[in-house]
């Protein structure tokens, strides 16, 4: 199960491992080039961002507490990864906000980090969900509007990808309404599951639920996915 | 190819790269962090002033469409500013609480304009940043003494062209033009838009204006907006450098509303242009026929290309409790303001 994997560079969200959130490739609002620098605020006092380079999340977390600037460099692994999550959701009008306010929380809960956990992925995408639960309607209604308008897919980038995209594409409006039907919590766990590239036990770390329970929505999820699609799908002979 | 990975195909789709604005994002963080450290100002009249972001939103990102429709005070002269003609410019912006010599700016924001005005960059200078002022002359003839002093103090002993010298010698950047505006200008021109949108994350409670701000998004009227971007107590860190954060967060805000009623509603954004050049004086003096041109030649500007930033800073050897610029970052920060 590839998918399982916590990290899967090149393919899932998480493709900025160093330090720079904005570098690679610029979206289309992409700003002049000094806004890939991050903001001059942070190089103050001597709290350099290359001191975090490898640390894991929990030590950030852990320094933070005295050195609350240390917090930045998780914004620096993990923004990028979490915007992309949150566009895929919302679209990309509400993430930068959405993001804003994840590590905005994030900073202000870090006391209560538990640092059995290195990894500090699952706890943010398990604020991130609660963010976006608040767009609960329009997310619906953005994938409702997906079962008929076309989207812009995927333009470049390695040719796995591009056929992929493909195939999601001949059956996009089938999945959409699918995702637009399932209930805000198999959703959760589904999407955190197969756009957020987290595990069984991550998943129900960030949503604070029992593993077993995880399993169970993530089937039903599935199932009901997999019903929608129904013997429609070609793509379920080839596979 | 089974459910998942159709799944994915169709998240791979609606995915989007982070837009270079998301730095923004961060700076919201960075001005939580700063719980500590900076000692606390006595409680002065009207510390804050953000108006140099409402400056900046008015004269530098809104086109001119209806400045040169009809507004019988424009000018039809030629100047410096004018279509074709333009050249790289940088601003300094002062927001302080009166326009009258002695105020105290508050607020000190560099701007550049690249000669093609596509995009702007927006440097903040915090106003406690410790600087040695050169000996300059006062309104009454008097030189003041070279000294190391907040950068704040140049302009209550100077004046704005004290306050120029200043920031030109410690950042080594040509300035074109001061704007000075006062508290009453920018109030004016937040309510001459009908108000700004903005988020708070969390409540701001000012008692010295006896202005409290719940959570939440929402628009902000004159006298609100004044104190969000003005206080510094009871939100935060109450540190300089996050309401340096805020003032930035505003200005984009403001932008962006200045450009929808231009586009929405003419006689709202005309009635906006004539409060915006009547609350701010310029030195050189910048004449109405200067401004309007200024104005038009940002019209390419979106408000999404501004570049904002904090002047670099560290702790100053002299006191742990100050800081001062940090040179080799402000020297890399500010090399767009010194080409061209």
């Amino acid at each position: 199960m590839a998918w399982g994997l916590p990290v899967n560079p090149g393919r899932g969200l998480w493709r900025d491992t160093g330090q720079h959130v904005l570098d690679g490739k610029a979206g289309p609002h992409a700003m002049v080039p000094s806004m890939t620098a991050p903001p001059a605020g942070a190089r103050a006092a001597g709290a350099a961002p290359d001191r975090a380079v490898g640390e894991c999340d929990a030590d950030l977390v852990a320094r933070s507490l005295d050195d609350p600037e240390a917090f930045a460099a998780l914004f620096d692994r993990y923004a990028a990864m979490l915007y992309r999550y949150v566009s895929r959701r919302l679209g990309p009008e509400s993430a930068e906000d959405v993001v804003g306010d994840t590590f905005l929380a994030a900073f202000s809960k870090r006391h209560r980090y538990d640092q059995a956990h290195r990894d500090a992925r699952p706890w943010l995408f398990g604020i991130v969900t609660k963010l976006v639960s608040r767009h609960h309607r329009s997310e619906a209604a953005r994938y409702r509007a997906l079962r008929r308008s076309p989207v812009d897919g995927p333009q470049e980038g390695p040719a796995e990808r591009v056929e992929a995209g493909v195939t999601a594409t001949a059956v996009r409006p089938l999945l959409a309404e699918a995702l637009a039907k399932l209930s805000r919590r198999d959703l959760d766990v589904l999407l955190l599951f197969a756009w957020g590239d987290l595990t069984y036990e991550e998943v129900a770390q960030a949503l604070g639920i029992p593993v077993g329970t995880v399993r169970s929505r993530l089937n039903r999820a599935r199932r009901k996915v997999r019903a929608t699609l129904g013997d429609t799908n070609p793509m379920r002979e080839e596979a | 190819m089974d459910d998942l990975e159709l799944l994915r195909g169709l998240g791979r789709e609606l995915e989007h790269e982070p837009p270079g604005s998301l730095v923004r994002q961060r700076g919201r963080l960075e001005d939580a962090p700063r719980r500590r450290g900076r000692g606390h100002r006595p409680p002065g009249r009207w510390p804050l002033l953000g108006a140099v972001a409402a400056v900046t939103a008015a004269l530098v990102l809104v086109p001119a469409a209806l400045l040169h429709a009809g507004d019988p005070r424009v000018g039809r002269t030629a100047h410096p500013f004018a279509p074709g003609s333009e050249k790289p410019l940088n601003v300094l912006l002062l927001g302080s609480d009166t326009r009258a010599e002695g105020g105290r700016s508050d607020t000190i924001v560099l701007l550049h304009l690249p000669a093609d005005r596509k995009g702007a960059r927006v440097v903040s200078v915090p106003r406690d940043l410790l600087v040695r002022i050169k000996a300059c002359k006062t309104p009454k003839g008097t030189l003041t003494l070279s000294r190391e002093v907040p950068i704040n103090a140049a302009f209550a002993l100077g004046g704005a062209d004290c306050a120029r010298e200043t920031v030109e010698s410690v950042t080594s950047v040509e300035v074109d033009t001061t704007v000075v505006i006062d508290f009453a200008g920018f109030r004016g021109m937040v309510d001459a838009l009908g108000g700004v949108e903005v988020t708070l994350p969390e409540p701001i409670r000012d008692p010295k204006s006896g202005t409290a701000l719940l959570p939440g998004r929402q628009r902000l009227d004159g006298r609100r907006a004044l104190a969000y971007v003005r206080v510094r107590y009871g939100v935060g860190d109450g540190s300089d450098l996050s309401r340096i954060g805020r003032q930035q967060r505003f200005l984009a805000a403001m932008a962006r509303r200045a450009k929808a009623v231009q586009a929405g509603s003419p006689l709202r954004f005309a009635k906006f242009v004539a409060i915006a050049s009547g609350s701010v004086s310029t030195r050189p003096r910048m004449d109405v026929g200067a401004m309007e041109a200024l104005f038009r030649s940002l019209g390419r500007t979106e408000p999404d290309a501004v570049a904002f930033n904090t002047l670099p800073v560290r702790m100053a050897a002299s006191d742990p409790n100050r800081i001062t610029i940090d040179a080799a970052g402000a020297q890399r920060l500010l090399t767009p303001f010194r080409e061209d």
